[in-house]
């Protein structure tokens, strides 16, 4: 099923434009230099060119300006002069600097600039591409991106009006709020005057919204995120895909018109949806059967190229399908599933504890143990003293014991934490315990930890109905609400939000929710008093997601999109899902 | 208009002259102007008077006084001479006063008699002493240029950006030449002087003697020479009288007089306006005054007192003791339109708006007149250019009230130059005040261009007007009002005698947050005069911290510094700050700052992970963080110690810090991986392969697999292994040794604490449907029927999901139901289900 938008949609903007920026200032910078003629990528050994210059073109990291310095230092070893340029992207860190100062190469390197911070992966996505975003903010408490997001609002705002409506929420959100303002300002008059094209914007951190990122996808663009990572907006499909020796590398866009009907939808309509689209191809093939020569010459050459191409298409996405089905049709991943529903809903708390130790025990995977703990601990507000003792000792056990601080990294964030163990309630625990068997004394422990303290999930989700009541099946072709991408199980907590919000035009009624939140001070709403916004710009809406946004919450947005007649647009500092961010927060051996 | 001619002056046929009085001077001079140096500056500048001591009596008892007043002649500064003796003043372009000493030190002061600096014009220069100098603008700046002692030439085209050219030797000079002058040709400054009846240019390289064409024969000496105001044209005056006009290059003659008048003139210049084709000269001798030009006859003025000539772009101003006056050449539209009997347009135009005035029909005839020749147009044009021409504001009135009545009668005709020439002729007449004092003309002020004019408003610190100048012609607030009163604060902060806060309150109330004022630049200026506490104060009215934090640095602020860089959200500015502080402080008031400020100690902790652990470890005791430190103990036991002992050592280390954390858990799981890492050790050089570093899990997988169950039994006691890892972990070992026979004894060991499902789950994994089926009858009745559908047998699933009256199970094992094979058994569960409905 194609979605067609309602006929009133707007328009997107054209991010072509942000592409023509970067490629011309990157092509000047390379310009300087005499002619580059090959790309390497930076990788931790020695640079085989024999050319008189290097160039690097880096990210503004230490471990970066390290590799270079040992670069430089082993040619001055070898005798060897070379010039050597690094250009900063998306900008010049005085601590870069630093380290090639300590390391005694600062005067046989020159640097440069590209402030290149928005890649547009498709039609109606941005990404700056900064997948350390994530751990450096929500980890370390970085702050070194707040400045390029700024910067990148900034530009968005120069190329496509000022945003008369902006609302957000989280920490993060809040200071790069508010330095944008501030560039604005010092700016001022850029902007002045012209026509918002962009309506809304809302900006979120990822931390206000843990559990949607952390939950399976099961819409086709996020499954195939889960499954094959994709890359800059493009995927390698292996040898199990493409069914031959060699594999693939797709790219994943509005321009592939097979994809572009399928990204959005639910991954039990997809097979269904391709082999119709076979058949209807199959059955264009099979007209030519009774052409004769001058039609078949039409044919040929106006409709057989567009559906070779469409074929071609279409066998790739059935190889991911087959290979999707190979690898989730089996029994556990239903078990998986049914497990992340019952944490979301909050029932069979202690059947869901055992399934995850199960599951460590059994060493299915280390991302994936570590992100059902994750959840549990989110829904229910940190793991009771007991299991989050034992779900550590077992996960050390199988995995290793490096992940003592990964522990550790996990709690300072927030993602995996102890509940704190209500005083009297633990005095009567005991004493139950004594008189009862083990399992029944973990069910008291539920049931009294419940009763102590409401998690905080279980409230927001209550509060905005995120699990819908669903009488009978939930028709997944036919979707009613966001809480398709999820089988109907869960609505997505961050676009709840962002519905809801923009439904008010501010955060007003939303109180309750966002103290639960613990964003009380953080979540803002700043509109214009002058009013040029065209009705077709007030339903453009940028989305902002700090620390990263899944592909599900993308293609939620689009369909909530749909129903009111909006158009959304993504900026995110990079497409993630669960895998990636546990990832982040993992200590592995170097 | 009966007598307004009679100032003019005809030279030739073609040409008028005029001179006008700008202001009548009452400075109160108390020395001949003979008896001074004089230096005023062009475009209406200021003038410079030092009595030159020096030159008469040997030695001067009384210390001299230096002088500058405006053109108007009203006292600007008055300092006493303390410094050497001065050969020469003069003005820079950015009105500042250049003093050249005998020995070569050039002094720099300000518009009110302040010093600014000083530079030298050079060793050579300073042995020789100084004969002679020039102050001279060319298109770079103002340069210096030094005749020495040694008949040598110095000169620094561009004195902001000194650069001394020692200019090449003229052979054979013997004495002092008589007269020389700085041109500017080909953007270089050369110089032309003159030894007895010959000439010489003095290029970078070269020295080389050149003629005049056309020069009258029986020059055995030039006088005199002056080079026109723009550098095209140059006069020469000879010991006969006689004047040589030409082009400054000596390619060309333009004209020639001969005055007979022998006695070497006081003064030379040229007076001519852009773009006029008349060539004249005004020659000043004590008592006389003459305009030569390309006529036979010369206009002559007497001088009743001692004056001093000032070349301007497009005239002459004349200065005396008692009087300013302005010589120049009548515009043409003024001429069109003054000339007695003159028929132009803008002459009748004039004619026509006084008659109407006088409410008399003439003024239609008039007008008439000039439509009749469709001259209307260039009538109001004349009139408006001619207005600007005029320096009494009764006559550019009456001109602007004829343009403006010629315009009524024009359909299209653009009204934005006559506004516009109402506006500059405001701006003018109100700085041609008597007491502002720059007599600009409408030339000069469009060459000056209106921001220059401000400047030199802002240097002679008359920021009200500035600003109402600024409002007056709506200027940007950023170009115009915000950088006047910027000016003024930084004027303000310098004034020693009101206090820090009446000061800072003041600067405050004025500028508010007028946009493009930078407090920060102002905060630096006090800092500059000394006044800390000031600046500190100006800073914290300066909205964008992040432009506190350079100056803050430079005051030593740090701490102060650090906390606006934070607040600015710039984590470079931040780290630049903290590398500051680093420097600064000792290391434990650095922890302690840092302790204070979480953003920059989170910043200054990720460059100390990459780049100086041992600083981060110190940073963590400092804290007393041990749940930090001992994870950065742990860190270091897999990444930064090689042999298992110093690991060992570091991990028993991070245990201590967890202790001291309360983290037992921590604790305890670091003990467990020190047993574990030994005992891999041990299990290494007991049995060989591969331990160390694997997780006890794999360590337990590894021993089954190799067939050391005892040990493996062993090691699961020891770390406590709960039986069902232990029994999963086996399972997968042996189904993946495919040691079917271990594991049936296994499953029998005792009841499996996860159930059989999983043995039947493996085994098929394996494709072993034989071994699966052993295990599938010991499936526990709840999964039953997943494990009989696992092994295939679809019936016997049917019939326990049948007995089981289960209907989610009767579903699943119909979906299992497929082919001709399974009819019967799908028929069988319809059936099934079919009574259970019945029931």
């Amino acid at each position: 099923m194609a979605f067609p938008h309602r006929p009133d949609a707007p328009e997107l903007p054209d991010f072509s434009m942000l592409k023509r920026l970067a490629r011309d200032q990157l092509i000047y910078l390379l310009e300087q230099q005499h002619e580059v003629d090959k790309l390497y990528k930076v990788e931790n050994k020695p640079a085989l060119s024999s050319n008189e210059q290097l160039c690097f073109l880096v990210r503004p990291r230490i471990k970066n300006m390290r590799y270079v310095a040992s670069l430089v230092n082993a040619d001055k070893l070898a005798g060897r002069t070379r010039k050597y340029k690094v250009i900063f992207s998306p900008q010049k860190f005085h601590a870069c600097e630093m380290v090639l100062e300590e390391e005694g190469v600062y005067g046989d390197v020159s640097c440069d600039e590209w402030a290149f911070s928005l890649l547009p992966l498709d039609v109606d996505l941005l990404s700056m591409e900064l997948p350390e975003f994530f751990r450096d903010y929500f980890l370390e408490g970085d702050q070194r991106w707040i400045n390029t997001v700024a910067q990148a609002l900034h530009l968005l705002s120069t190329l496509y009006g000022p945003f008369p409506n902006c609302y957000g929420i989280g920490r993060c959100t809040k200071m790069s709020y508010e330095l944008w303002r501030k560039l604005e300002e010092e700016e001022d008059g850029e902007t002045k005057g012209r026509r918002p094209e962009i309506g809304h914007v809302f900006l979120l951190d990822r931390d206000v919204d843990f559990v949607t990122a952390l939950c399976s996808q099961v819409v086709y663009e996020g499954l195939v995120d889960d499954t094959f990572r994709i890359k800059c907006g493009s995927v390698d499909f292996g040898p199990e895909v493409t069914s031959s020796d060699r594999s693939l590398k797709v790219l994943l866009n509005a321009e592939d018109k097979v994809f572009n009907e399928i990204r959005n939808e639910h991954f039990s309509n997809v097979f269904g949806f391709l082999s119709q689209k076979a058949r209807n191809l199959q059955a264009q093939y099979d007209r030519r059967r009774g052409m004769d020569i001058k039609q078949m010459k039409n044919f040929v050459s106006q409709e057989l190229k567009g559906l070779k191409q469409e074929h071609r298409l279409l066998s790739v996405h059935i190889g991911a399908c087959e290979s999707i089905m190979k690898k989730k049709t089996k029994q556990d991943f239903q078990e998986l599933i049914k497990t992340e529903h019952a944490l979301l809903e909050g029932f069979s708390i202690r059947e869901s504890t055992s399934y995850i130790e199960e599951h460590i025990d059994r060493q299915v995977s280390p991302l994936e143990s570590l992100r059902l703990m994750c959840l549990l601990s989110i829904t229910e507000n940190g793991l009771i003293p007991k299991d989050y003792r034992s779900l550590k000792t077992q996960y050390l056990q199988s995995y290793g014991p490096e992940h003592l601080l990964t522990f550790s990294n996990l709690r300072r964030a927030g993602l995996l934490t102890e509940q704190a163990p209500g005083d009297t309630l633990t005095a009567v625990e005991s004493k139950v315990s004594k008189l009862v068997t083990d399992k029944a004394a973990g069910k008291i422990t539920d049931a009294f930890s419940s009763l102590a303290k409401r998690s905080n999930f279980r409230a927001i989700s209550k509060k905005l109905n995120l699990i819908p009541r669903v009488d009978g099946e939930y028709d997944l072709k036919v979707p009613r609400d966001m809480a398709y991408v999820f089988s109907g199980a869960y609505v997505p907590l961050s676009c709840r939000l962002i519905e809801q919000v923009l439904e008010r035009r501010s955060w007003q009624g939303l109180d309750e929710v966002v103290r639960l939140l613990n964003c009380s001070e953080l979540a803002f709403t700043d509109m214009t008093k002058e009013d040029k916004a065209s009705s077709e710009s007030l339903r453009l809406i940028l989305v902002v997601f700090l620390g990263g946004c899944t592909f599900s919450e993308i293609s939620a947005l689009r369909f909530l999109g749909r129903e009111k007649g909006y158009r959304f647009i993504f900026l995110t500092t990079a497409v993630t899902n669960s895998a990636r961010l546990m990832e982040a927060m993992s200590e592995v051996k170097a | 208009m009966d007598c307004y001619t009679a100032n003019w002056n005809p030279l030739g046929d073609s040409a008028f002259y005029r001179k006008y009085e700008l202001y009548s001077m009452d400075w109160d001079l108390k020395e001949e102007l003979r008896d001074c140096l004089v230096a005023a500056a062009p475009y209406g500048g200021p003038i410079a008077l030092l009595r030159n001591p020096w030159r008469k009596e040997k030695a001067a008892s009384v210390r001299p006084v230096l002088e500058i007043y405006s053109a108007s002649g009203l006292p600007l500064a008055s300092l006493l001479w303390k410094s050497g003796p001065v050969v020469s003043l003069g003005w820079s372009a950015e009105e500042e006063l250049l003093c050249v000493q005998e020995d070569g030190v050039v002094l720099v002061y300000g518009l009110h008699g302040d010093f600014r600096r000083h530079f030298s014009m050079g060793n050579e220069v300073l042995q020789n002493r100084v004969l002679d100098a020039r102050i001279f603008h060319t298109e770079f700046g103002s340069g210096v240029a030094i005749l020495t002692g040694a008949h040598r030439f110095t000169l620094s085209a561009n004195v902001g950006d000194l650069k001394l050219r020692r200019m090449p030797e003229v052979p054979g000079l013997q004495s002092a030449p008589s007269c020389w002058t700085t041109l500017c040709q080909d953007r270089a400054a050369h110089i032309l002087l003159a030894v007895g009846p010959d000439l010489y240019l003095l290029d970078h390289a070269a020295c080389s003697a050149v003629t005049p064409p056309g020069l009258a024969p029986g020059v055995s000496s030039f006088l005199q020479m002056a080079v026109s105001f723009t550098y095209r044209h140059l006069a020469l005056f000879t010991d006969t009288g006689y004047i040589w006009m030409g082009t400054a290059s000596l390619k060309e003659k333009l004209c020639e007089f001969n005055c007979n008048i022998r006695a070497p003139p006081k003064q030379m210049v040229w007076c001519s306006r852009p773009r006029s084709k008349e060539r004249a000269v005004v020659v000043a001798w004590e008592r006389r005054l003459m305009v030569v030009g390309d006529a036979p006859e010369s206009i002559q003025f007497v001088l009743d007192e001692d004056s001093y000539l000032v070349p301007e772009l497009d005239g002459v101003r004349i200065f005396s003791c008692s009087t300013h006056e302005f010589l120049h050449e009548v515009p043409v539209a003024s001429e069109e339109i003054f000339k007695i009997a003159s028929m132009a347009p803008g002459a009748l135009l004039l004619e026509a708006q006084k008659e109407y005035e006088k409410e008399s029909q003439k003024a239609d005839e008039y007008l008439r007149e000039i439509q009749e020749l469709g001259q209307l147009t260039q009538a109001v044009q004349q009139c408006i250019e001619a207005a600007g021409h005029e320096h009494r504001p009764d006559m550019q009135k009456s001109l602007l009230r004829a343009a403006s009545f010629g315009k009524c009668f024009l359909d299209r005709f653009p009204p934005d130059s006559f506004v516009r020439m109402c506006q500059d002729l405001r701006v003018l007449n109100a700085i041609r005040d008597y007491h502002i004092g720059i007599p600009l003309t409408y030339s000069q002020y469009k060459q000056l261009t209106i921001q220059v004019l401000l400047d030199r408003l802002v240097l002679r610190r008359l920021y009200p007007l500035a600003i109402q100048i600024c409002e007056y012609l709506r200027l940007p607030e950023v170009q115009g009002v915000s950088r006047i009163l910027a000016h003024w604060a930084c004027y303000k902060v310098q004034q020693k005698d009101v206090s820090d806060e009446d000061v800072a309150r003041a600067i405050n109330q004025k500028l508010g947050d007028a946009p493009g004022v930078s407090y920060s630049d102002i905060a630096a200026r006090a800092y500059g005069c000394g006044r800390t506490e000031l600046a500190i104060k100006l800073l914290e009215y300066e909205p964008r911290s992040g432009e506190q934090v350079p100056l803050l640095l430079k005051m030593k602020r740090s701490k102060l510094a650090l906390s606006k860089a934070i607040e600015s959200g710039d984590t470079d500015l931040v780290f630049t700050v903290l590398l500051h502080l680093k420097n600064e402080l000792n290391r434990g008031d650095f922890f302690m700052t840092l302790r204070n400020q979480p953003m920059a100690l989170s910043l200054y902790r990720q460059f100390c992970k990459h780049q100086e652990l041992e600083t981060l470890k110190d940073l963590y005791n400092q804290d007393d963080n041990h749940q930090e430190l001992g994870s950065f103990h742990i860190r270091a036991s897999y990444a930064a110690e090689e042999r298992i002992e110093g690991r060992v050592a570091a991990l028993q280390t991070a245990a201590d810090a967890f202790y001291k954390a309360k983290n037992e858990f921590a604790a305890k799981a670091t003990e467990d991986q020190m047993r574990l890492l030994r005992l891999q050790r041990r299990l290494e050089d007991e049995l060989g392969g591969h331990f160390v570093d694997l997780s006890l899990h794999d360590t337990v997988t590894t021993l089954v697999l190799g067939g050391h169950s005892k040990r493996a039994e062993q090691l699961a006691r020891d770390f406590r292994i709960p039986d069902k890892r232990l029994w999963w972990l086996k399972l997968t070992a042996l189904a993946d040794l495919e040691d079917w026979e271990e594991l049936e004894k296994f499953s029998k060991s005792k009841k499996s604490p996860i159930g059989y499902l999983p043995f039947v789950e493996i085994c098929m994994k394996q494709h072993n449907k034989y071994e699966a089926k052993k295990y599938a009858s010991r499936v526990g009745p709840e999964q039953k029927v997943k494990a009989l559908l696992l092994v295939g047998d679809v019936a016997q699933a049917a019939d326990v999901a049948i007995e089981h009256r289960n209907e989610a199970e009767l579903t699943l094992v119909l979906s299992h139901c497929t082919g001709t094979a399974d009819a019967a058994t799908a028929d069988k569960i319809q059936r099934a289900r079919a009574q259970a409905q019945k029931k």
